[in-house]
């Protein structure tokens, strides 16, 4: 065989494998779902779970005694029926028969009361979101088993919201963990959920296998692309039928691609501009003129938050008159116009009007780069508006973890800061809670109006639901007349979707793919 | 080595502030944030929470990730596999493309090929990896769909597992998925190896020992060969070793763009997250792979130079 033909046949045969090969790399199976995540995930060690991400993939491989539905419903999982004592400091659960958990043990109350003492036990000193934020704010005491199938959590104080809380425990059987170390237990979960991890390469990918109902893919391989236009690249080639976080620059590439879609959704996220009403900031410029609610309602109007949506995140928000998430919001208080003659109008009635340089007062506006959507941007385009109505503002944008957190936490930041903070669905008080108290972790404003801060017993008190409403209403009047925060918008969350398949993204940030299917 | 890099990566880590908060939820109280602190050692004062890991670390215990909640060291030797393939493959293209691209250019010298080889190099000196991968990803990933994106399949694992079969039947894939990182991150190498190349090849060629081989009737072939080229790459061989540091500093950016999951992501990742357990364990094992290889270049020189053999025995 001459050379030339040799080589020519052997380009040829090379080609076709490659072509082949490429061809097998872009087709996913039926039988597997694809999801592009952009953080790694860290553990499965049910008591270290903190992410979004990491608590997205648990949520298949552990199921919780009631789930939240993307409506916000409470509805029966492992447990079928919840009864509350009088005082509501004791939830008694009563659990389905037959249930497992992926090694066959047998699930009962017992491993439920283990679940919840394992994850509160000190010992183990675990970090994650159960024993951080849900144990405390439930006031989570002990847990007892009845009897095989009722367990009873006990509750340091009665409280109206958790239920919802409990439902992000994740349920695992005590013969099995009790057999494994903790550090066994990061990467061997064996769980009560629809799905069984079948393999973790770390930094790369998550392999969940189906053991039960429900649950339409056979396998759902979890992938890390930390790249946003990676994940976008995977999305549009076929190798992924979801990503997430998909940055707003991409939302058009992808519509256009013909093979997926961006799903845009109104988070429960609460974006807003608070202002710091503590001791210190009134020292710090502008922090006086802030402590006056007609100042903090006249800049109200002078923010287009319509316009910084469509421009810089490219949908059109729900905006937000409250901290609250519709529908559970206020019904009939509308979100401020962008209306800047009314603004400099209610500036010069609070007794701050233009110098001879035009400027009102100067303040500092403080922000965290790159922990949300466009933040960076947005945060500039709020400053600019401000200024337009005459304040002299100092952007500070600092790092989000360990310089501008801190702040937070220490209420030293401000006067005026950036913000997202998480909400929910299936509760107006979920999203209240964030001012729950005067001296509350989350009441970074340190606002203290006692027409808001009062109403709490009151709500604790509420005989109806119709009782309950009221309250929160005239509650978030207050909140909307004079409140801290200067109302943004609920943060849009971008999901691409491929054409592959039926998936409908949730506006809690949980995805779960329980109910996806192929199309 | 372990005390310079260990404490100038701990400190470059601490002067990022407290890492306490990448660790709570944006609602922990203050109590579960100084309950998280004590938890993660970051309440003890900044001296002795060195100390303890360089006292630990004399033991040999790299100490837990404070995000994995493993240890350290065996989560980077983990990664450690894919970055060996990702940086071997980008040497090889650096080094063996390198060679024939230089020598053309040489003995081309002021044609066009020696223009076209020379400004394709100045460009792979000037493109920024991260721009390079992206592009890559673009154009053969996406429009052309010849090569996959992101993502790796493993063979030095099952290798050295014993397991002969994956890793064969792994390979080809392995190397479909280490050609778009692998250019990205073998670029500058490459190009600036080529360019090395042809200076030395151009200076050794106006040697007397290589007219007086031309002049004995030598095919040109072996004049280039057998005589230009052994003295022209030792230059080549010399920056070998810095080479090999120089790509694993590369492979980090590179990585995370192709989702590659390396040594340089997860560093990187530590980095965000204040897992200074992780980085020092990362830092430490990278440093010690530098300074082995350089080792073994240093020795290699030895035995390609014999005028380094005859320095030796007059020293």
């Amino acid at each position: 065989m001459k050379l030339r033909t040799l080589g020519a046949r052997s380009a040829a045969a090379g080609f076709f494998g490659a072509t082949v090969m490429v061809a097998a790399c872009s087709q996913l199976p039926e039988d597997a779902i694809v999801v592009g995540l952009s953080a790694d995930i860290t553990t499965f060690e049910p008591g270290m779970i903190s992410s979004r991400d990491n608590a997205n993939i648990a949520r298949h491989i552990f199921a919780g005694l009631f789930s939240l539905t993307s409506e916000g419903d409470h509805v029966p999982n492992l447990a079928h029926t919840l009864d509350i004592s009088e005082d509501g400091t004791a939830y008694v659960y009563t659990l389905r028969e037959g249930l497992t958990c992926h090694d066959g043990e047998a699930l009962t109350a017992e491993d439920v009361a283990y679940t919840f003492n394992r994850i509160a036990d000190p010992e183990n000193r675990f970090t994650g979101n159960s024993p951080g934020f849900v144990f405390t704010s439930i006031g989570f005491q002990d847990a007892v088993a009845l009897d095989d199938l009722r367990v009873q959590i006990n509750l340091a104080r009665k409280n109206p919201i958790a239920f919802g809380l409990i439902t992000e425990i994740y349920i695992h059987c005590k013969d099995a963990y009790e057999a494994m170390t903790l550090d066994e237990a990061t990467s061997n979960p064996i769980g009560s959920g629809s799905y069984r991890l079948a393999s973790w390469t770390r930094g790369s990918e998550v392999v969940l296998e189906k053991t039960r109902e429900p649950g339409n893919f056979q396998r759902i391989v979890w992938r890390i692309i930390p790249e946003a236009s990676t994940r976008t690249a995977e999305l549009i080639s076929g190798n992924a039928d979801i990503i997430t976080n998909v940055v707003p620059e991409q939302i058009e590439a992808i519509n256009r691609s013909g093979r997926a879609e961006v799903q845009v959704v109104s988070g429960t996220r609460r974006m807003y501009l608070g202002f710091s009403l503590s001791e210190g900031s009134r020292q710090m410029p502008g922090g006086e003129a802030i402590q006056d609610p007609r100042v903090r309602r006249a800049l109200q109007y002078a923010v287009d938050v319509p316009t910084i949506c469509r421009q810089l995140l490219s949908v059109e928000c729900e905006r937000a008159t409250g901290l609250v998430n519709p529908p559970n919001d206020h019904p009939n208080l509308t979100p401020y116009p962008f209306d800047p003659s009314t603004a400099e109008v209610l500036l010069d009635e609070a007794g701050w009007s233009r110098g001879t340089d035009g400027i009102r007062f100067a303040i500092r506006l403080q922000a965290g780069r790159a922990r949300y959507v466009n933040d960076v941007n947005i945060v500039l385009a709020i400053s600019q508006y401000l200024q337009d109505v005459g304040l002299d503002v100092e952007v500070d944008l600092m790092e989000w973890a360990s310089v501008y957190t801190p702040l937070l936490h220490a209420r030293s930041m401000g006067p005026l800061f950036f913000l997202g903070t998480g909400g929910g669905l299936w509760s107006p008080i979920y999203d209240m809670t964030d001012l729950a108290e005067v001296g509350s972790s989350t009441n970074y404003t340190q606002w203290d109006d006692d027409r808001w801060f009062s109403r709490w017993t009151d709500l604790a008190d509420a005989k109806t639901p119709e009782e309950t409403r009221s309250i929160i209403d005239e509650m978030l009047q207050v909140f909307y007349d004079d409140g801290p925060w200067l109302h943004l918008y609920f943060q849009p969350d971008f999901y691409g979707v491929s054409n592959r398949i039926d998936w409908k993204a949730r506006r809690d940030e949980r995805v779960f793919l329980f109910e996806a299917r192929l199309k | 080595m372990v005390i310079g890099v260990t404490l100038v990566s701990f400190l470059a880590l601490q002067a990022g502030g407290d890492p306490t908060y990448l660790f709570v939820s944006e609602r922990a109280s203050l109590e579960e944030i100084e309950a998280t602190r004590q938890a993660l050692g970051f309440d003890r004062p900044l001296h002795e929470q060195y100390l303890s890991f360089v006292g630990d670390l004399a033991q040999g215990d790299f100490g837990q990730s404070l995000s994995y909640r493993q240890p350290a060291m065996e989560i980077v030797l983990e990664a450690l596999p894919a970055t060996i393939e990702l940086t071997l493959f980008s040497m090889a293209i650096a080094l063996l493309l390198a060679i024939p691209l230089g020598i053309l250019a040489a003995i081309h010298r002021g044609t066009a090929w020696d223009g076209s080889i020379t400004t394709l190099a100045m460009f792979g000196q000037s493109v920024p990896s991260f721009w390079l991968g992206i592009m890559m990803i673009l154009f053969f990933g996406l429009y052309l769909r010849w090569l996959p994106i992101s993502g790796q399949v493993p063979f030095l694992v099952p290798l050295m597992e014993g397991d002969f079969g994956t890793a064969l039947g792994n390979l080809p894939r392995t190397i479909f998925h280490l050609i778009l990182p692998g250019i990205a991150v073998g670029t500058y190498s490459l190009a600036r190896n080529t360019r090395l190349v042809r200076s030395s090849l151009l200076e050794v060629l106006e040697q007397d020992y290589v007219r007086t081989a031309r002049s004995k009737g030598l095919p040109e072939i072996r004049v280039l060969v057998h005589h230009a080229l052994r003295n022209a790459w030792l230059p080549v061989v010399t920056i070998i070793g810095l080479e090999f540091g120089f790509l694993l500093g590369g492979v980090v950016v590179v990585e995370t763009v192709f989702s590659y999951p390396g040594i340089g992501r997860l560093l990187f990742a530590a980095i965000n997250q204040r897992d200074i357990p992780l980085v020092q364990a990362g830092v430490i094992l990278l440093a010690g792979i530098f300074i082995l290889l350089n080792l073994l270049v240093d020795l290699i020189y030895v035995r390609l130079d014999p005028r380094m053999k005859l320095a030796e025995g007059r020293g």
